[in-house]
């Protein structure tokens, strides 16, 4: 049971865990749309949206952290010479339990939910993808559209198409991540594996790996663009025949 | 006392770790290649074009890497890593391909990508490609990330199979070389990597990407235009 001094002391808690909750909000929206790639594709845009969500989410729990360090810090701090006393014991707070177990049950659940629901989300596909195949190899992608002649040092995809990537190495192990598109999957000698976007903007996008694979792993990217389905076709119809 | 003394050595330890990251952070920044610089050569009667003169060879001897072809003598390697070339200009680049060769592990860098016109020449003869098991090296140059430039050549370099070495190089001795010309227009100053694309370069995890694939100073280096 709290005394009258350690009520009042327990006020400066609550306002840091609401001043610092406030804080850790903002921050959670200001940061993914200030410093996370800009996005232009659906998994792109529901990846800062799932960032935004669960910081949201976390900066409560994470103030309440911080408040009772500063609380502690500032009130329980033992200030004489040798071992301190041993401090009062506080054995059960049945409400507090409850509580504590009920919100961060209800919050896990929540992330685990739409956590798997996203990812549902980036591995569907509409039944009518362009296909490109990814090949990583030391140290450069290359893109090859399949059903045409073209293959190609640059990611080039149509607005508003899903986009099935068919992603393999010919050497090492590669990571395939397109930064603007908010997709990544490893590229595994001797294995083919998928993954679907639908780019939603027009404009300039970069490819990175992002598995170390060797000496120049640092300057394995390519760069790509989005553009109209008329563009597409005329790129496509404008590439030479490689042997 | 104590708890001063403490802090004391609390704080000279984050002073001495933060100065120890900040000294390898200046040397990182300020590495440069370390072969002399392979400039340009203006080519006469051509507004606007400089030449280069690249040659890759089977081993180290030829002297780039020092006497007795230094650590590795055995390794290929490039005859220099660091070629710097003027802003929008066409540069004419000359390699002489000492070396032999089999099959690229990717076929995409059998074919002459990005260069003025599309094609190169081979011992005088113009070509788009080159057979696929036929690959000696590649000389491929590709942007660096986040410098927003997209320069992309690789040209593939003929296996060398001749069995006669007429050639001394230093303490080397080497085939008549395949010459292997080419032309592409460099854009704005920024600084490229270039390297080869042909497993060359030993057997290590069995791709051969080791060795001499795997060390600045042979089968890589930067492309500097300014």
């Amino acid at each position: 049971m709290a005394t009258s001094s350690g009520k009042r002391s327990l006020k400066t808690f609550y306002y840091s865990w609401g001043i610092l909750t406030v804080v850790g909000v903002l921050l959670a929206i200001w940061i993914p749309k200030r410093y996370m790639p800009h996005m232009m594709s659906n998994d792109g845009n529901l990846s800062v949206t799932t960032m935004i969500l669960f910081s949201v989410l976390a900066a409560p729990v994470a103030a309440g952290v911080y408040a009772a360090a500063i609380h502690v810090l500032r009130h329980d701090r033992y200030k004489g010479d040798g071992v301190p006393p041993a401090a009062e014991q506080v054995r059960e707070n049945t409400k507090l339990t409850v509580t504590w177990l009920t919100v961060s049950a209800v919050l896990t659940v929540f992330v685990l939910v739409w956590g798997l629901g996203a990812l549902a989300a980036e591995n569907s596909s509409s039944g009518n993808p362009l296909v490109v195949d990814v090949t990583g190899q030391q140290w450069v992608w290359t893109f090859a559209y399949p059903g045409t002649h073209v293959v190609s040092n640059e990611l080039i995809v149509p607005d508003h198409r899903e986009v099935e990537f068919r992603v393999t190495s010919v050497d090492v192990t590669h990571g395939f991540w397109v930064v603007n598109f908010g997709v990544q999957v490893d590229a595994n000698p001797g294995t083919i594996t998928t993954i679907h976007t639908t780019p939603d903007k027009l404009g300039t996008i970069e490819v990175r790996c992002e598995q170390f694979c060797g000496l120049n792993h640092a300057f394995m990217d390519a760069v790509g663009h989005v553009v109209t389905p008329s563009q597409f076709s005329a790129w496509l119809a404008s590439q030479p025949a490689r042997a | 006392m104590i708890r001063s003394r403490s802090l004391g050595v609390a704080l000279a330890s984050v002073l001495l770790g933060g100065g120890a990251l900040a000294l390898a952070g200046f040397a990182l920044a300020t590495a440069t290649p370390h072969q002399t610089p392979l400039t340009c050569t203006p080519v006469s009667g051509k507004a606007h074009t400089c030449s280069v003169h690249l040659s890759t060879f089977p081993d180290s001897l030829e002297g780039v890497h020092g006497a007795s072809g230094g650590p590795h003598p055995d390794w290929v390697t490039y005859s220099n890593d660091n070629v710097v070339v003027p802003a929008h200009e066409t540069i004419d680049v000359t390699i002489d391909q000492y070396d032999t060769g089999g099959a690229a592990n990717n076929p995409f860098f059998d074919n002459v990508i990005g260069t003025n016109g599309g094609f190169d020449t081979v011992n005088g003869v113009k070509t788009t490609h080159v057979g696929v098991n036929d690959i000696g090296h590649t000389f491929t140059i590709r942007g660096i990330p986040g410098n927003g430039k997209t320069l992309f050549v690789s040209i593939p370099l003929p296996a060398n199979n001749s069995n006669k070495f007429p050639v001394k190089l230093g303490i080397g001795t080497y085939p008549k070389p395949i010459v292997v010309k080419f032309s592409f227009d460099t854009g704005g100053p920024t600084v490229y990597e270039f390297n080869c694309e042909f497993p060359c370069g030993g057997s290590r995890l069995g791709n051969g990407f080791g060795e001499a694939m795997s060390s600045y100073g042979y089968m890589s280096g930067t492309f500097t235009v300014q």
